[in-house]
């Protein structure tokens, strides 16, 4: 057992992950992950950069996933939005790596070392063009340590960037936690000295080798690479496989935890840092006699939108706290449109909601809603 | 004089003064030291975008419990180093709740349950006033018994530098003193 910081926790299991590349900027709250990772990777045999800014690691991180390196940088909103560019490349030479975006109040410099959850549409979304997206986060040290580790995993097998979401609180909380130790250093594979005539589309990522001749490029191509002729038609369907692999493998990739939902009437659907509070508040909640429950959203996207939908069946109404203005209550409600009502909570103000401040909200939608059900009726 | 304090469960601490006095370690030593006594625990921070003489907090929950909310809203234990803090933390304690502040910050009459030490003066003494944060362990243990002393001192030698071991130790066995003597005997 040992008192583990979230950034720390970070940084294990992407050792965990088999990461042997990191490239990076400093920035609150996500620079121990840094700190941590020019300690530990050169002594493991892996490299360490720190360049010039966050759109330049990322570029390092996407080059060297080509060199057959497992590759993640880490940073906050600020270095999130100057890497949007590179997401959409590295979405688009299909790149396995890993970002992670310790989220604080913005917009713009914002509120440097105060915790915000304003990043989850700009982690689906930020980037041009259409894009399957994984994006995932955490709500205690030891989850950290553990979607680290498997989005390296899924960033391998859907050959795509996996982001990650923590928070300025999760960054620098520490949590007792029992880790395994790290496994020992993955070393760099170079491929077998062959053309590989299909480096794209549903083909496996094969890294560069000596004499590889795979062309990587941000132009719409085939699955050889080739940008010239029509390859419109080819560059969409390479987009929708890698859709269509996300939906296949949607119930593995899914992640959420439910508590006291068993015979739940209400529900708080939350995520982060958040979903603690939410769930003290649930406890509150039960301890007033309220049948209520709570949805802790692991994986953000792909939105899980059956499983809330069949939680919305279940349910008289759904609160969600967010420690925002109001963002992923979008899709959520896009969901459950018909099926039941659902109340947001937010803030961006740089605190958390505290579990009172949750249970007095969940307490006023279920009020509101069951006189609008009565009105009705 | 202060009562014997009644341990609640989950036992919230808020450390607080300014960025520089050590207020982060303090909190992970107390947390370290809970998690030594076989306790879950949770350590937060937070601080102003500047480095030093910025505001500074730091948390720590403890419980025999997997804990659900890591953050403090009204404390069972505080304690301040700077106006600051105590303008921003004084008053956010739960009713019996025990407040040590420091002497050199200026505050009128103490309230019921606030405790004030001379906590840096007392660092000056031992030669390093950066030890004023352990001093002010030292006496919330004494008077709270919030954690094992020995968890403590094993807690200082894992997270302070070996060549500050010895300064931090003395600090927090003359907080031990200093607290002690405000304690009624059980």
């Amino acid at each position: 057992m040992r008192l583990v910081q979230g950034n720390e926790a970070v940084v294990l299991g992407a050792l965990a992950g088999g990461c042997n590349f990191y490239a990076g900027y400093p920035i609150t709250p996500a620079t121990e992950i840094m700190e941590q990772m020019a300690r530990v990777l050169p002594a493991r045999g892996g490299v360490f950069i720190q360049m010039e800014d966050e759109l330049a690691a990322l570029g390092a991180v996407i080059g060297a996933a080509w060199g057959g390196m497992r590759a993640m940088t880490a940073t906050s909103g600020p270095g999130f939005s100057l890497m949007q560019e590179h997401i959409g490349y590295a979405a688009m030479t299909q790149t396995p790596c890993v970002i992670v975006d310790s989220q604080r109040v913005g917009p713009s410099t914002g509120q440097p070392t105060m915790p915000a959850q304003g990043d989850v549409m700009q982690a689906r979304w930020g980037s041009h063009g259409d894009r399957p997206a994984i994006v995932v986060t955490a709500s205690s040290v030891k989850d950290a340590y553990q979607m680290t580790q498997l989005s390296f995993e899924w960033a391998d097998t859907y050959r795509l960037p996996v982001i990650v979401l923590l928070d300025a609180v999760l960054s620098h909380m520490r949590e007792n936690v029992e880790l395994p130790p790290a496994p020992p250093p993955f070393s760099r594979t170079l491929s077998p000295d062959v053309d590989v005539e299909k480096p794209f589309g549903n083909h496996p990522f094969v890294p560069f080798a000596e004499t590889t001749r795979t062309i990587v490029t941000g132009l719409a191509h085939d699955e050889t690479g080739a940008t010239r002729g029509t390859v419109g038609h080819a560059s969409e369907k390479i987009i929708r496989d890698a859709f269509n692999r996300l939906n296949h493998d949607y119930a593995a990739i899914t992640q959420y935890r439910e508590y006291r939902l068993e015979d739940a009437a209400w529900a708080v659907v939350s995520y982060g840092i958040t979903a603690r509070a939410a769930r003290a508040a649930v406890d509150i909640l039960r301890g007033e006699g309220m049948r209520v429950g709570l949805l802790e959203l692991i994986s953000l996207w792909p939105f899980p939108e059956p499983t809330v939908q069949s939680l919305a069946r279940q349910v008289q109404g759904i609160l969600m706290p967010e420690l925002n203005l109001g963002q992923l209550i979008l899709p959520l409600r896009a969901a459950v449109e018909g099926i039941c009502p659902v109340a947001g909570l937010g803030r961006a103000d740089g605190e958390l909601f505290t579990p009172e401040e949750i249970a007095n909200a969940m307490t006023s939608h279920s009020t509101h809603a069951e006189r609008r059900v009565s009105h009705h009726a | 004089m202060h009562e014997v304090f009644q341990k609640p469960d989950p036992l919230r601490i808020r450390l607080s003064g300014r960025g520089g006095q050590g207020i982060i370690l303090s909190g992970v030593i107390i947390a370290q030291a809970a998690m030594n006594g076989g306790q879950f625990v949770v350590h937060t921070q937070s601080y102003g975008p500047e480095a030093r003489l910025g505001a500074s907090k730091s948390e720590v929950v403890i419980s025999q419990r997997e804990i659900a909310f890591p953050e403090v809203v009204l404390a069972d234990i505080l304690l301040c180093l700077s106006l600051d803090a105590f303008h921003k933390y004084g008053t956010q304690v739960a009713s019996h709740g025990l407040s040590v502040v420091d002497d050199l910050v200026p505050i009128e009459r103490p309230r019921e349950g606030q405790i004030v030490l001379p906590l840096r003066r007392t660092a000056r003494e031992l030669g390093n006033e950066l030890t004023a944060n352990i001093v002010g362990i030292g006496t919330v243990i004494a008077l709270a018994e919030i954690v094992e002393i020995a968890h403590v001192r094993q807690a200082i030698k894992e997270w302070v530098k070996p060549e500050f071991h010895m300064i931090n130790l003395q600090a927090f066995d003359r907080g031990l003193q200093l607290g002690g003597r405000f304690r009624v005997s059980a």
